[in-house]
């Protein structure tokens, strides 16, 4: 490393004062590119310590939104992120996360050799001891380790955790498993997007993300949706904000619903701070006032949805006074939205991950889902969109062998579809099941980028699930929470100097591709995952082996291979991205995925009774009174949490950028907030800036009170993203971690965890 | 000669921080940390506050960004007993760290608290980005890559982007614009000529409700902010 240039400012100034002209040669700094110039003298450009500057393609990875990203590289450093203009799902933007990249790329923790644990003791406080092994006996300790599991234990027991990955990697990760013979591929989708993923396959029998077509949309009714917080496609969001507000001639109106005052709330034209748990109940009451007032869209409800009694008889119980009561908001608040809602269409009913994070949030958002259908903004322009998936050139079926196939035909350590037959995966009913050794116990497993005992309710389980596997092989750039209960850690770069294909969730329709290639180089010693994978097949030999040859061999071969039928590869490196924009609306005959081929506002996949083996799933009412964990009279409040715009999702903390600005609404930075209701604050005989303690039934944790008015006075909100407990001057011991006193409990459908499940009470400190 | 300003729409910023980040990111700002939070001595170019307009129902949480307002009269420059801060021809008011002599009058006259005073030396590692950019070549002692320990600093508009735009020819406000501009996903700043009224920015003015911060001070900012709603 360089040495900083050091010239104190008084002996600069003298020398400056003497000579009038100041001349930095190599010898202060080099590269030298001439700092202190006189302005008049043209500076050549061939000074000495020569500038070379150029810009890469590529794409970020500090969110699942995976925007596309051009990099600009001065004498080989990455200096500044800005958004790819040929990228047409952010058009051109990104989002400040993006900008964070850098501080990613340069950040001081991250490791560099392959580590292994001496000490054996295995705990978020325990030293691991970590000494540094070379690749290769990294690598054979592994494939010694994973064989041995795979031949005499059953490759089963070895689970894959696979956290923030770019697609490719990922593709590679689930090839991986497969081909080893494990069904044990987790990810945390179950934490955040499940409910809403199935409250919508209940309506069209589609299982997977949701895309808004906000551009175009006249009319936003967003139940707990942090639009341009968290929502993702973020950048996207925050660029069609930008739009629908002041870029057109009608200004679409904005309406949020949110016991918090989220920033999305205070940007929009209305809040309403509804009582914690009963967004259904209010969809509901709208519904009625539609149906009542006949100002749905009678065509499309008559030629493309089934159930539309079913769903008049329930709204009829709720009229908006009935409504009201429940839900803290006025009956005359209520009418006017649902007027509006109904009148000022294209409209759309936006499932927030707030509402799918109370319990009973599948049938909350199958719910407010129908107020979709109901004034017709199905595939519509400025309704709901149906995302277009880029279609990358097929991989080879995996081989397998007998071994492979004894493992993966066994019951997945999460127990999914259990009640739904298309879930996908229930992320923390997995380590519950570790922890009682069901349907088997776990012997080894590899944790991708991932870091689930910070992101997931229950940190304590996670981490006494951790300790109790066996063999745990951590891969990611830092040692995330989850690294430090490893066995051995292997070091990978970072998403800007790796190669890989990924596309966005979905959020814009059409469909998009980013290239991520290196934008400098490979930090020493230090792999991408495809490489290792690789690299692991090959070792391992057989039938794994063979799975992964003639797909590219290494991380550039295999996005070469992948993306080979969309674009070249020259034009792909060039542009960043491929894009298909043309989306087609009203595909009515292509787009409902159930029994009736219809939009069902009385889904057909339950059932009177209920049978789990054959589609049908027990008939749910469409509200329930949430059950929160904890009694109510020591326990009054309600702990709701919430992921500022600067909660870094790649598993870290430690960005100074991220940091001092982390809470923005309330103009602080370095810390965690419990933000309380002003008048429930002076009932506990909380001031503003008190030290409190926030305790619920598992555990208690202190920080700052923020007492504010802009806050329903049942609940306490807390932001997610702090209280990092690993390695990392930056982000080790600052603010809290909400998560550590949130219960587990489970959405009955689609097996996501309730993230808003806990009562505590507050405190002085 | 033009007359640079800015136009800051209110309704449509987010407060999403991609502004301030962007600035550190172009103009090498340090970053802070817990303990110089605590004792104010962070240093931002660009910052963007939430405050509250009116009371709980009613009012509303309204988020404002502030670069430094380039005042046509700005108190700072009369106030600076060295000739430190000035104003160039274009309006835009810069500071020269050579001659700063730290004694910080400049940050209690300015009325919009956007000047900073640099109280450590950068740690080398932390700066992650040892190189130049290039724009900085023909940009001679102005601005100090390196950090100047003991001296303020303060948003320069991005004039080393203006500066070599129009050694380039190329159209200020339209093709270059400062760091935040550029940077902003929602599009809530427009940078530009305020004399000339084709310009972006005197479009905007012209058809929009737009106000100042702290008219009543009479520095005559030239950072207007467009009303909410």
């Amino acid at each position: 490393m360089r040495k900083p240039f050091r010239i104190s400012r008084r002996s600069f100034l003298k020398v400056s004062g003497a000579t009038g002209i100041i001349l930095l040669t190599a010898n202060m700094i080099k590269p030298a590119t001439k700092l202190f110039q006189i302005p008049e003298k043209k500076l050549p450009e061939q000074t000495e310590g020569m500038i070379s500057e150029k810009w890469v393609n590529s794409s970020c990875l500090n969110c699942p939104a995976r925007c596309a990203t051009r990099v600009r590289i001065v004498n080989g450093k990455a200096v500044r992120i800005t958004g790819n203009p040929l990228s047409m799902v952010s058009e051109g933007e990104i989002c400040p996360r993006g900008h964070i990249g850098l501080q990613v790329l340069y950040d001081e923790e991250r490791i560099t050799t392959p580590l292994k644990r001496t000490n054996k003791v295995k705990g978020s406080n325990a030293d691991p001891g970590w000494v540094g092994i070379t690749w290769d006996e990294a690598l054979t300790e592994i494939s010694t380790r994973l064989k041995a599991n795979r031949e005499n234990q059953g490759p089963e027991r070895m689970v894959v955790f696979n956290g923030l990955n770019s697609r490719s990697n990922e593709d590679l990760i689930k090839r991986y498993a497969t081909a080893y013979g494990t069904p044990n591929v987790i990810s945390g989708d179950s934490l955040e997007n499940e409910a809403v993923k199935v409250g919508r396959w209940l309506a069209d029998g589609n299982y997977g993300h949701i895309a808004y077509d906000i551009g175009k949309a006249n009319y936003v009714l967003s139940f707990g949706g942090s639009i341009v917080e968290s929502e993702r496609p973020l950048a996207r969001n925050l660029r069609l904000w930008g739009k629908i507000r002041r870029e057109r001639s009608t200004r679409a109106k904005v309406v949020v619903i949110d016991p918090r005052y989220s920033v999305t709330a205070a940007k929009a034209d209305q809040w309403l701070a509804i009582n914690p748990g009963t967004d259904a109940i209010l969809a509901l009451a709208i519904a009625n006032v539609i149906i009542e007032n006949k100002l749905y869209d009678k065509e499309f409800v008559e030629q493309h949805t089934t159930g539309f009694e079913s769903l008049r008889v329930d709204a009829s119980k709720y009229a908006p006074e009935t409504a009201a009561e429940i839900t803290g908001v006025p009956a005359d608040r209520i009418r006017s939205i649902a007027r509006e809602f109904a009148e000022t269409r294209p409209a759309i009913a936006w499932v927030g991950r707030g509402v799918a994070g109370w319990p009973h949030g599948t049938m909350t958002s199958y719910t407010i889902f129908c107020l979709n259908a109901l004034v017709g903004s199905i595939d519509i322009p400025g309704g709901i969109m149906y995302q277009n998936d880029p279609v990358y050139r097929e991989l080879p079926k995996v081989v397998e062998d007998d071994i492979a196939r004894s493992g993966l035909s066994k019951e997945r350590i999460d127990r999914r579809k259990q009640v739904i037959r298309n879930q996908e995966i229930s992320t923390n009913t997995a380590i519950e099941n570790m922890l009682t050794d069901k349907p088997y116990p776990i012997q080894m497993a590899i944790g991708c980028n991932s870091n689930f005992n910070m992101t997931a309710p229950g940190a304590a389980k996670w981490e006494e699930a951790l300790k109790r596997i066996p063999y745990y092989i951590h891969i990611g750039p830092f040692i995330s929470e989850m690294a430090l209960f490893a066995d051995v850690v292997l070091p990978t770069t970072t998403f800007l100097e790796e190669w890989g294909y990924d596309h966005s969730p979905a959020g814009s329709g059409f469909a998009e591709v980013k290239i991520k290639q290196p934008v400098v180089g490979i930090k020493t010693d230090t792999r991408n995952i495809a490489d290792i994978i690789f690299e692991i097949t090959n070792r391992a030999g057989g039938t794994i082996a063979e799975s992964f040859t003639g797909i590219g061999d290494n991380s550039e071969g295999f996005t070469k291979y992948r993306t080979g039928d969309l674009i070249s590869w020259q034009e792909f490196s060039d542009n960043g991205v491929w894009v298909r924009p043309q989306y087609e609306y009203r595909k009515y005959h292509a787009i409902f995925n159930n029994n009736t081929k219809k939009f069902e506002f009385d889904s057909s996949f339950m059932v009177d009774s209920a049978d789990p083996m054959n589609a049908g799933i027990q008939r749910k009412s469409r509200h329930e009174a949430p059950v929160f964990q904890g009694k109510e009279s020591e326990f009054p409040l309600i702990m709701t949490t919430y992921q500022p715009v600067l909660t870094m999702e790649n598993g870290s903390q430690n960005y100074p950028w991220a940091q001092e600005i982390f809470l923005a609404m309330h103009g602080v930075g370095w810390t965690s907030l419990a933000e309380i209701n002003a008048e429930t604050a002076h009932q506990l005989h909380v001031n503003d800036g008190d030290e409190v303690w926030v305790e619920s039934q598992f555990g208690r944790l202190k920080m700052k009170a923020r007492v504010t008015a802009w806050l329903h006075p049942k609940i306490v909100a807390i932001a997610r993203g702090q209280g990092h407990f690993a390695p990392g001057k930056w982000q080790k011991g600052i603010g809290i971690n909400p998560n550590a006193i949130t219960g587990l409990s489970y959405d009955q459908l689609s097996g996501q965890s309730a993230l808003y499940n806990t009562r505590v009470k507050v405190y002085r400190a | 000669m033009p007359s640079w300003g800015m136009v800051i729409d209110l309704d449509r910023c987010v407060g999403c921080q991609a502004c301030t980040i962007a600035c550190k990111e172009e103009n090498n700002v340090p970053h802070g940390s817990p303990d110089e939070q605590k004792r104010h001595r962070e240093i931002y170019w660009n910052r963007v506050i939430a405050i509250s307009r009116g009371e709980y129902p009613t009012g509303k949480a309204v988020f404002i960004p502030i670069p430094c307002q380039h005042c046509e009269d700005a108190p700072c420059v009369t106030v600076c007993p060295a000739k430190a801060t000035y104003k160039r021809t274009d309006g835009i008011t810069v500071q020269d760290f050579r001659r700063c002599i730290g004694c910080r009058y400049c940050i209690v006259a300015c009325p919009y608290g956007v000047r900073n005073f640099n109280f450590k030396s950068q740690r080398w590692e932390e700066y992650h980005r040892p190189e130049i950019a290039p724009d900085r070549v023909s940009m001679g002692m102005w601005p100090f890559p390196q950090r100047t320990r003991g001296v303020v600093e303060k948003c320069i508009f991005c004039f080393h982007r203006i500066d070599k735009a129009i050694k380039e020819g190329k159209v200020v406000g339209v093709d270059v614009v400062p760091a935040c501009v550029e940077q902003c996903p929602t599009k809530a700043r427009v940078f530009g000529d305020i004399d000339d009224p084709n310009s972006e920015v005197s479009r905007l003015l012209a058809v929009r409700g737009s106000f100042r911060l702290r008219e009543e001070y009479s520095t005559h900012p030239k950072v207007y902010y467009l009303e909410q709603g």
